[in-house]
């Protein structure tokens, strides 16, 4: 669509937008790029930061080990996430709803969280690894890749297998009804067409996957024991303040960032390759299963989501165990609670009103930039929405680096308050509000709004009037998804907090490093029940899509 | 109401000419249609005119007054879209009202046209509706209303009834020429349709790759089509090179004071030629055989073949059963002189042929 260029209220939007991104986004990744190249002692260029990240066997290691759970993590979505989607689209299971709102509350969980529940499992005095020793299985130490594959591949499978679903779920029954016709029977008619249809969309899962793992920087710090990954090696370098090596920490970042770059790219151009959307005519229709096949099927479809629960069920079942100080005794109470309530209130009011405020800026900054990218069609916006790929491939400890050596001088001399923090939530998650309103919009039709300028609105009136009131759902259900991943932010905050600016995950991280484990898991709690109430309100408001929260 | 001056409009996209020298009078309470196929330039006039595309130079005046730099919200246009562009979450009557609201207009004023404009659409208790309870074509007829409402100057309309079935395509293309003649409100009308806009128009404006071929009333671009495209576009024709190439018609052929005027296309509608014996002598006369017929209720068109691979059509009113059973026959077609259309082959613009 074409529009008049003349300079009205979209134009500061584009500005705004702009402004936003050059400041909180390009100049901390510029800060970043240029400490890597530049010698800690002496200030001048150098190159012997990539030399020591790719000849040191510390960061060789940290770099293979970082495919290795990326890769390993996306694997053990995609061998749940799959199956889980072709089984619930295409036969009957008893209590699909639930399998999905399962399978969304272990999305909004944080890994972290997972991680401490598993190894209160399956650590030395786990009570599943005491079972399953008992029954004659051993499992390996859940240190180290185990653990870290296994809280990866029960994290992350909900993105693979809603992704699938949905995709799963648009495909035109009568195509498959024609390879049946044709002599295809189930397993071909799922090599040969079904899943070359969805490839799209798993495909974009899967890399989705190896880059949330490539980021991930809580689960391995928590269960890798001596597995360290590019993620965490940058902390180290980063936060060890008298040995501190912002050079080596952010090489090592923009090690991250071109894997992730590499990737993202790869996946992109996977998908546009394939280009096979149809138009749906018939939905396809569930069939039932004979009745040893569904037995087995609905095992398969309620082991999977009930592992995935598990952790959430441990961390509410620890916080309600009595405790005396740090150790548990036998019986409930609500010790835990108030414990966090006593020692650390304001890390729970921190918690909240930055999400809040944050969110706060996301919605109005990304319904204006949304809007500027889906209706107008120049050049600039193109630059806005790729300078809004960034946060995607930026995993937060490298955003958090960013920040700290960028806003330590006059005049933004922002570290250490809560507006660092409260800025850092925005950016991070600013480019998936702009996207999905930027989508919602796409789906209204310009002629709305151009018919409302004809009948005399302005074009801030015709936004206001007739566009914002049909684009409310979607932003409202953004705003909470925001909440949710804004509230449930460790790493980036990890590097940024100071004392008073503490937030719940990083009161929790510090409380499981330290044995805490009780009140680790009432803090947790308190940040489940908070996500499973936004994804209750999410479903109010969306009428129950599951595939909205990837 | 009023008259609209289209001066030298330019419009340029890169590597495109969206409009080329566009100049037109548009009378007042006029229903001026813009045909021609998808790109040819009509929809980028249209909104170009409502203030929705920027041109690159040239004058747009609606009552003598320049409004090309006008907001598109200061235009006072009634737009009607093809995809209806009903606001989803307001009633039909709010819809209606929206216009009226932004004006500021009082509101038992508002409540009083409102109905008004919903009783001339035959919407009147429809009000209180919300859109996805309306069918495609009341919802046209909500948008119908919405722009009229306000009384704008100009009414535009960008296809409106492309997205009905053909049958209420018809019935509402006739109640919107009522209610354009009876309100006489200036209407700028865009279209693919030819059928459409010969039923619907006071003028026609034929406009292929951002040029006017031309602008005459349906009756006239029909009779006397100004270029090769418009013979082409409008209606069925049968066109025929004049040369000696696969398809054409022999020069040879055609009387001396044709072969005169140098190279140059023929062309006859379907409906000019006669088939078999004719008492009119001045006629060209070609040989061919009957490929197929097509049927269709009322009428029929012969497929003929005629020598040098040249392909023509003639239509047969109310066919016999004779003439149903051609296929395969060999036919004498006639192409009398006075109905035939001659175009520059270089130009393809209309050359009148000698009596």
């Amino acid at each position: 669509m074409n529009s008049v260029r003349r300079v009205d209220v979209w134009t500061w939007a584009m500005v705004l937008g702009f402004a936003v991104i050059a400041v909180l986004l390009v100049w901390p990744l510029w800060s970043i790029v240029a400490a890597s190249f530049i010698d800690n002692r002496t200030g001048v260029f150098t190159l012997n930061n990539y030399v020591s990240v790719m000849t040191r066997p510390l960061y060789q290691t940290a770099l293979i080990n970082s495919l290795i759970v990326s890769l390993g993590g996306m694997a053990g979505a995609l061998a749940l996430g799959v199956p889980l989607a072709i089984l619930t689209t295409r036969y009957q299971i008893v209590g699909r709803d639930l399998i999905g709102t399962l399978s969304v509350l272990a999305l909004v969980s944080p890994p972290f969280i997972g991680a401490y529940a598993w190894i209160m499992m399956l650590g030395q005095n786990g009570w599943m690894r005491h079972g399953l020793a008992a029954i004659g299985i051993e499992l390996p130490s859940i240190y180290g890749f185990f653990g870290i594959l296994l809280v990866f591949s029960l994290k992350f499978f909900p993105f693979v297998y809603l992704m699938t679903a949905s995709s799963l779920n648009t495909i035109n029954a009568s195509v498959e009804e024609a390879a049946e016709g044709l002599g295809a029977g189930t397993i071909r008619r799922l090599f040969t067409v079904t899943l070359p249809l969805v490839l799209p969309a798993l495909s974009s899962a899967a890399l989705l996957v190896f880059v949330l793992s490539l980021a991930d920087f809580g689960t391995p710090s928590i269960v890798g024991g001596r597995v360290r990954v590019l993620a965490t090696t940058a902390y180290n370098l980063f936060t060890n303040e008298m040995g501190g090596n912002p050079g080596l920490a952010s090489t090592t970042s923009m090690v991250l960032i071109v894997i992730s770059l590499v990737v993202v790219a790869l996946q992109r151009w996977a998908v546009r390759r394939r280009n096979v959307s149809g138009s749906l005519l018939r939905r396809p229709q569930p069939r039932v299963l004979k009745p040893f096949a569904s037995v087995m099927a609905h095992l398969v479809c309620y082991a999977i989501v009930l592992a995935a629960s598990l952790p959430s069920l441990v961390v509410v079942y620890t916080s309600l165990r009595k405790t005396s100080g740090p150790v548990f005794q036998p019986g409930f109470g609500i010790e835990s609670y108030t414990r966090v309530m006593h020692e650390v209130p304001h890390v729970i009011a921190n918690s909240f009103s930055y999400s809040t405020v944050s969110v706060m800026m996301i919605v109005i900054l990304g319904t204006l930039i949304g809007y500027v990218l889906a209706r107008r069609d120049s050049p600039l916006a193109g630059t806005l929405d790729s300078a809004l790929m960034i946060p995607y491939i930026v995993p937060g400890v490298v955003m958090g680096v960013g920040f700290v050596v960028t806003f330590n001088v006059k005049p933004l001399e922002i570290t250490g308050t809560a507006t660092i923090l409260v800025l850092m939530l925005m950016i991070r998650r600013l480019p998936y509000s702009v996207r999905s309103s930027a989508s919602i919009l796409k789906q209204i039709k310009g002629s709305i709004e151009e018919a409302a300028i004809s009948l005399g609105a302005s074009p801030a009136q015709a936004f206001l009037k007739v566009t914002l009131p049909l684009m409310l759902p979607g932003i409202i259900a953004g705003a909470l998804m925001s909440f949710i991943t804004a509230i449930n932010e460790l790493s980036s905050s990890l590097i940024l907090y100071v004392g008073r600016t503490m937030t719940m995950p990083v009161r929790i991280y510090l409380s499981v490093l330290d044995g805490e484990f009780g009140t680790a898991a009432a803090l947790s709690t308190i940040l489940l029940v908070t996500s499973g109430a936004a994804v209750y309100a999410v479903f109010r408001v969306t009428g129950r899509k599951e595939s909205a929260f990837v | 109401m009023a008259r609209v001056d289209l001066r030298h409009i330019e419009k340029g996209y890169p590597g495109l000419k969206a409009l080329d020298d566009v100049d037109l009078v548009i009378e007042s309470g006029e229903f001026f249609t813009l045909l021609g196929p998808s790109g040819c330039g009509k929809t980028t006039l249209l909104r170009t005119i409502a203030g929705f595309i920027q041109h690159d130079s040239g004058e747009v005046l609606v009552a003598g007054e320049r409004i090309d730099q006008m907001p598109a919200h200061k235009r006072n246009m009634g737009m009607v879209y093809q995809d209806y562009a009903i606001f989803p979450h307001l009633s039909v009557a709010d819809n209606v009202a929206f216009g009226l609201k932004t004006r500021g207009r009082p509101k038992p004023e508002i409540a009083e046209r409102v109905q008004r404009a919903l009783e001339l659409v035959q919407l009147g208790n429809h009000g209180k509706r919300l859109p996805h309870e309306l069918s495609g074509g009341q919802q046209q007829r909500v948008a119908l209303a919405r722009a009229m409402v306000i009384s704008p100057q100009i009414l535009l309309m960008d296809e409106p009834l492309s997205n009905l079935d053909a049958k209420l395509r018809v019935e509402l293309r006739e109640d919107i020429r009522d209610l354009q003649r009876s309100l006489a409100i200036t209407t700028i009308y865009v279209t693919h349709d030819q059928e459409e806009a010969l039923a619907i128009s006071d003028r026609i404006c034929v406009m292929q790759s951002g040029r006017v071929h031309q602008v005459a009333s349906p009756q006239k671009i029909y009779a006397e089509p100004a270029t090769l495209f418009v013979a082409s576009f409008i209606g069925a024709m049968n066109i025929m090179p004049v040369g000696s190439q696969e398809g054409a018609l022999a020069a040879a052929d055609l009387p001396e004071r044709l072969r005169a005027r140098g190279p140059m296309t023929l062309a006859i509608r379907p409906e000019d030629v006669i088939v078999g014996q004719s008492t009119n002598g001045n006629a060209l006369a070609v040989e061919g055989a009957v490929e197929k017929v097509t049927f269709a209720g009322r009428e029929a068109y012969a497929h003929v073949r005629c020598a040098n691979g040249l392909h023509l059509q003639a239509h047969l009113y109310r066919p016999s059963a004779g003439q149903l059973a051609l296929v395969g026959e060999s036919v004498r077609l006639r192409l009398p002189l006075d109905r035939l259309h001659a175009f520059d082959a270089a130009d393809g613009k209309r050359v009148e042929l000698p009596a």
